[in-house]
């Protein structure tokens, strides 16, 4: 019942949305199928699923707005259960098998690097759920990223620590896969604003306890904790010592069911982020209304990113034309394109042009998120 | 037909469907053989460990790591060919197992297999904090594909060849090994320790060969896992890989060589059809594990064995009962 009326309030919303043309024809012929690899199980599965949900909900609206060039448009999601080798996999059956177009995915930063490896000999458009990882995706032109670069995630933490909280002395901690990349970032730029990383702790990618890792940033006696993983246990166990300063987390534990895992640590907690869907920006309210609308929720970043990524590929091959070849829609790819997350340059030397300024802060009081009135200089 | 016969067409039929499978089999299959190979020969030295000498190894994951980062590191890094990259990983592999498991081999039952647990955990602790060498979560990608005559086996059908071949071929060595002095010492050991100390086996020694054969296999499925998906990172080597290798001989038969290619299979394919069933197909693989070791507790081999000895069974009696007859 509730997925009938799910997809009720899709049709109604569809009808009506703001960037595509109200009563669009159905879409008829051969689909044009993108692929999608996302981390639906396994420890990055906080991440995949809400993409999936953003990626459905586009699918849908693309199509109920007339497809692209009139023809309907198909994602087929596969699950690389958080694992590169798998994603290595199901990328060479969306290619070889399914013949798609285009690629979404994945959900974690290793698994993007591996597929980035197939799609780019073959130039086939592939958009990133992550922001950009290692030195070989700079070579990788066609692989545009939805999230902000590792290094502009340590600087919008970094600026808030600075800004807001005058503080000089800050610990990390951090997990083994986007934090790292993040972590890295801080330890390079932390100088640069007066702050001294008096403790940086790393812990492994779907890790149930790091109590000991907490415990020692906590000796260290920071000003303020950056907490840098794709999960709540590290907050849980920063609240359970007690510790008694500002804790900064990043994007990746921005969702409703991160912050309901962490239960009572969750109280506090600033988020450096793109999207409080209680208070959304006005390029933002037309997509929060539509996802309640269809899933009886507010969505977060990653709802909004794997929407952005199916309509950025929509919008492009609707632009370039439905039988253009690959080297065309990666040429075509690489442009600004406004997007629920962020506004995007996709021509940028780091593919995807978001900026410091583009990051909006939040913290969550009794399990909702509320904007806070800071922003980044 | 005699029963030899019987074999030898059999595996050529075998044989000859394994030729035709990439050319007939959907691309997702294959792929999923491509690993079955690949696991299977790190499987197999798990298997011969425990099968011939009783040894519970939980760290192949390591010897298995080792081989892959060896042959990124020399391919990407250093530009040196596959074979180069494979006799780093063979080379390294085969002395750190020396290195560690001539004092860890010592122990014995529940310590022994403790003891490669804890080999396995430390293992996947330095490749995740060595980075400067692993490139720790973001791995190392763009490893080039092995290339042969010039042509390139970049694709799973073309990789599927070499897989299996490689795996095939270590499957001959070790029927080999087995039935060789050394295989009989096993045995020996394995069935009675006691008796064969007493006949002048040095078990240590033979433990620790054997500790070392198992580790360069692992570290020759590594490298080819690594030339197969072109990427590697810490993620593929934790211990939870270990234990999957360790399910290979514990599903198909850790007596049995075919076995052990059985549960290669089994290891790589059951995991891929239950995800049609979705986020539930942990569950079901959990469950499919606890049926096939209640079902078949010497592995799917053994049971096929068992229905061989049920149906000969008969005929033997029958023939042993009519014996007197021709007698008189």
């Amino acid at each position: 019942m509730a997925k009938l009326l799910a997809g009720a309030a899709l049709m109604t919303i569809g009808a009506t949305a703001g960037v595509m043309p109200a009563r669009a024809q159905a879409p008829t012929g051969e689909p044009i199928t993108i692929g999608a690899i996302l981390s639906i199980t396994g420890p990055v599965a906080g991440v995949g699923q809400p993409e999936r949900d953003g990626v459905l909900l586009a699918e849908r609206a693309v199509n109920e707005a007339g497809g692209i060039a009139g023809r309907p448009l198909k994602v087929q999601i596969e699950d690389d259960a958080s694992n590169p080798d798998t994603a290595v996999s199901k990328a060479n059956g969306l290619i070889r098998v399914s013949r798609i177009r285009a690629l979404i995915g994945s959900s974690n930063l290793a698994a993007t690097v591996a597929i980035g490896g197939l799609t780019d000999p073959i130039r086939l458009p592939h958009v990133a759920l992550s922001g950009i990882g290692p030195a070989v995706e700079a070579r990788r032109t066609c692989v545009m990223h939805l999230l902000a670069p590792q290094e502009l995630n340590a600087r919008a933490a970094l600026t808030y620590a600075r800004d807001a909280l005058s503080a000089k002395r800050v610990g990390v901690l951090h997990d083994s896969g986007y934090g790292q990349a993040v972590a890295n970032s801080l330890k390079a730029v932390a100088a640069e604003y007066g702050i001294e990383l008096v403790q940086i702790e790393k812990f492994e990618i779907g890790a149930t306890d790091v109590s000991a890792q907490a415990a020692k940033v906590k000796a260290a006696g920071p000003q303020a904790v950056i907490v840098v993983a794709s999960s709540a246990t590290p907050f849980r166990n920063v609240h359970d010592l007690r510790m008694g300063v500002p804790v900064i987390a990043s994007i990746a534990s921005s969702s409703y069911e991160y912050v309901r895992a962490m239960g009572e640590a969750a109280e506090g907690v600033v988020f450096a982020e793109f999207l409080v869907a209680e208070d959304p920006l006005p390029h933002q309210a037309d997509f929060v209304r539509r996802f309640q609308a269809a899933y009886g929720r507010l969505p977060k970043n990653y709802e909004a990113a794997g929407f952005d990524a199916v309509n950025l590929i929509a919008k492009v091959m609707a632009e370039a034309g439905a039988n253009a070849d690959n080297a065309a829609i990666c040429t075509a790819l690489r442009k600004p394109f406004q997007g629920v997350l962020a506004r995007y340059d996709f021509s940028a030397p780091d593919m995807t042009g978001i900026k410091l300024t583009s990051f909006t802060y939040s913290q969550v009081r009794g399990g909702r998120f509320e904007r806070l009135a800071f922003r980044p200089q | 037909m005699t029963h030899t016969s019987l074999r030898m067409l059999a595996l050529a039929a075998c044989l000859a469907v394994g030729l035709a499978l990439p050319f007939v089999a959907p691309l997702p299959l294959v792929d999923r053989l491509v690993f079955a190979a690949i696991y299977g020969i790190a499987g197999l030295g798990v298997g011969l460990l425990l099968g011939q000498c009783g040894i519970l190894n939980l760290a192949q994951a390591l010897f298995y790591g080792i081989g892959a980062y060896a042959t990124a590191y020399a391919s990407v890094e250093l530009g040196w060919p596959p074979a180069a990259g494979f006799a780093a990983g063979l080379a390294v592999s085969g002395a750190l197992a020396f290195a560690i498991g001539w004092p860890t081999l010592r122990l014995n039952g529940y310590f022994l297999a403790l003891a490669t647990l804890a080999l396995g955990i430390a293992g996947h602790e330095l490749f995740f904090e060595w980075d400067w060498l692993t490139g720790g979560t973001f791995g190392i990608g763009g490893i080039p594909p092995i290339r042969l005559a010039g042509l390139p086996f970049n694709t799973p059908e073309t990789f599927y060849y070499i897989a299996w071949a490689v795996f095939l071929a270590a499957l001959f060595l070790a029927r080999n090994l087995i039935a060789s002095r050394n295989g009989l010492a096993m045995q020996a050991m394995r069935d009675a320790p006691d008796a064969a100390a007493v006949l002048g086996i040095d078990m240590h020694r033979l433990k620790a060969k054997m500790f070392v054969v198992s580790a360069m296999l692992g570290a020759v499925a590594g490298s080819l896992f690594a030339h197969y998906v072109g990427f590697v990172s810490v993620q593929s080597f934790g211990v939870e890989r270990s234990i999957q290798f360790l399910l290979i001989p514990v599903v198909g038969g850790a007596r049995s060589l075919v076995g052990m290619a059985v549960g290669a299979i089994f290891i790589a394919l059951v995991p891929e059809l239950l995800s049609h069933f979705g986020e539930i197909h942990h569950v079901l693989f959990g469950l499919a594990l606890v049926a096939v070791v209640i079902i078949c507790p010497d592995g799917i081999a053994g049971l096929w064995q068992g229905l061989r000895a049920r149906i000969a069974a008969p005929r033997t009696a029958e023939a042993s009962t009519k014996e007197p007859n021709h007698a008189a």
